[in-house]
């Protein structure tokens, strides 16, 4: 028992050099964005503290050799993409996974076509569809071909959660509904939709992520208009200076945002179930 | 199984009792119409054509549709082409290796020696909010840690462990090794840490009432038990990095080219034929990968 002790924490020790190697990169990038700007670089020792590279982020600071982030119109453009690409994937996502909800023949075949999505590299996606794109005669654009290819892999990552999410569910609270006549189309929006409303909201919050963040797909089939990650990769062409930390650390606090707004409307939701539960039993 | 033959006899009862017709019987496949079509057209459509492609000709401005095997003889024969092929295996080798026996620990450690939930969902959720960055900010934030006068160096310096800085850290294989390996070892110990949870831990208990040694447990039960884990991360980890260009070119000041890297580069210049070959050819290599570490386990029985 004395050794197993040791090894528990002997491995609690590795766990916490482990996180520390997750998190070094992170917390380098922190402390190299107040770096003093315009003339400190991206690396040690820090010359002075100061919030410039915050401030060359808004365009706040006076012109300099340091050109601004091309950012701004790209992050409009990756939110709106995003965004788009949380409806689609997740309404065929949930489509999909109500499909299997009965066996047919022919299940593994779609199974694997749908997850096959989120396994093919982006850039043989990005390289598939740019081809087409040129065969066909379209333009690339990051509404067109850089959003299907979004939904190409989020939806799966919809689907699969959805999947797990109707597994658990209990199907006679349906087939009730259905019992006393209720349509189908009411029985999804009153009995069904509540139920699995935690899933959708994590299909939604996994595709959002995903395709805001999405890189090798975009490269290229965005055309001319880029996206933000498309936008950060131009900066590795040239020197790299602090105002790519502080946007990092900037974008870092929206994500948290993001998913502090998750958290509430999970817990809502956890809630809200919890309360009509209650009130059916005293009912 | 037994439970979904009931579900189909419930499912097709059902049908058979309220009797609308086609669209009872059928709609369950109008459900999946929408999201098979989406895949056909945006997913399948473009990997065939990519293989189409890497058989057209090309010449110096242009592409034509004759079919031929030119792009493919120029692959083989080239010593840069080759040797990106050997270059993106090594790494992909190194990486798989090293998210391994640097992820397993950590995972047998949230699997096994944390019994309570909510601190294993603690500690995973630690590791997964690195992903909250950008992946691209990610990369470059290795260079100042990397770099000559990176804090890597500084910290070994201050702490007298060496005296003149470490040259080879920054821009080198070793640091797209190093960089890769930080970005994609939690895919190996996410799925890793959900098989050792999932041990019943009588079993465990009762190898040790049998007077198993920590060891024996570990090789008999521990690890086989775990190994669909480390299959499903090898999958992930293997399909990521073998697509990989961006933290090659970020962390290796562009000298350590990757099949991915080709690709970027020859669709840069417009051979679309050649970027197509290199495409099969990373395709052929994933599929290899994924069967071969299919056949360690099966996966449906397993999960």
């Amino acid at each position: 028992m004395q050794s197993n002790n040791l090894l528990r924490t002997i491995l609690g020790a590795y766990t916490g050099l482990f996180i520390l190697f997750l998190y070094g990169p992170f917390i380098v990038m922190g402390i190299l964005s107040f770096q003093a700007g315009p003339e400190g670089g991206p690396q040690f020792p820090i010359i002075e503290w100061s919030t410039y590279w915050y401030q060359h982020v808004f365009g706040l600071t006076p012109p300099s050799r340091v050109a601004p982030l091309p950012i701004g119109e790209a992050l409009l453009r990756s939110l709106t993409l995003a965004f788009a690409t949380m409806v689609v994937s997740t309404v065929l996502g949930t489509l999909t996974a109500q499909g299997f909800r009965r066996n047919f023949r022919g299940s593994g075949f779609v199974f694997y076509l749908v997850v096959l999505g989120m396994m093919v590299p982006g850039v043989l996606l990005g390289l598939g569809m740019a081809l087409v794109a040129d065969q066909v005669g379209i333009d690339r654009t990051w509404w067109g071909t850089a959003f299907v290819l979004h939904v190409v892999y989020t939806f799966p990552f919809a689907f699969l959660v959805m999947l797990a999410i109707f597994n658990r569910f209990d199907k006679s609270v349906e087939e009730a509904a259905w019992a006393l006549g209720v349509p189908p189309g009411r029985t999804f929006r009153k009995v069904t939709f509540p139920m699995i409303f935690p899933g959708v909201l994590s299909a939604m919050l996994f595709a959002f992520t995903l395709s805001y963040d999405e890189f090798p797909r975009t490269l290229f089939t965005a055309g001319s208009d880029v996206t933000m990650p498309i936008a950060i990769y131009g900066t590795f062409a040239v020197e790299i200076h602090p105002n790519i930390f502080a946007f990092g650390v900037l974008t870092t606090l929206f994500s948290f945002a993001l998913l502090s707004v998750y958290g509430v409307l999970m817990t809502l939701s956890v809630r809200r179930a919890k309360t009509a539960a209650v009130q059916e039993e005293i009912a | 199984m037994a439970d979904s033959t009931a579900d189909m006899a419930a499912g097709t009862a059902h049908a058979a009792r309220d009797g609308r017709g086609f669209l009872a019987r059928h709609g369950n496949y109008l459900l999946l119409v929408p999201g098979v079509i989406w895949m056909i057209l945006f997913l399948v459509v473009p990997l065939g054509m990519m293989v189409y492609v890497s058989f057209w000709t090309q010449t110096t401005f242009s592409i034509s549709s004759d079919l031929t095997l030119q792009s493919w003889i120029t692959f083989f024969s080239s010593d840069t082409y080759f040797g990106a092929l050997l270059r993106t295996l090594k790494i992909w080798l190194y990486v798989l290796v090293l998210t391994f026996v640097i992820g397993y620990p950590t995972a047998l450690f949230i699997g096994q020696v944390v019994r309570n939930k909510t601190v294993q969902t603690v500690l995973l959720v630690t590791c997964v909010i690195p992903f909250w960055t950008s992946f691209l900010i990610r990369v470059l934030a290795w260079r100042p840690m990397l770099g000559v006068e990176g804090a890597i160096n500084i910290l070994l310096q201050k702490f007298g462990l060496i005296a003149e800085p470490i040259e080879v850290l920054l821009f080198t294989e070793l640091s797209v090794v190093i960089g890769m390996v930080q970005i994609y070892v939690v895919f190996m110990v996410g799925p890793i840490a959900f098989m050792l949870a999932r041990i019943d831990e009588s079993l465990i208990e009762a190898a040790r009432d049998l007077g198993a040694s920590t060891w024996t447990i570990f090789r008999k039960i521990i690890f086989p038990l775990s190994l669909p884990g480390v299959v499903v991360g090898a999958i992930f980890v293997s399909v990521m990095v073998l697509g990989e260009f961006a933290t090659a070119s970020a962390l290796s000041g562009r000298k350590v080219n990757l099949l991915g890297n080709i690709i970027v580069t020859q669709v840069g210049s417009l051979k679309w034929a050649f970027a197509a070959v290199i495409g099969v050819i990373l395709t052929v290599i994933m599929a290899v990968v994924i069967t071969g570490l299919l056949r360690i386990v099966n996966l449906r029985r397993a999960l």
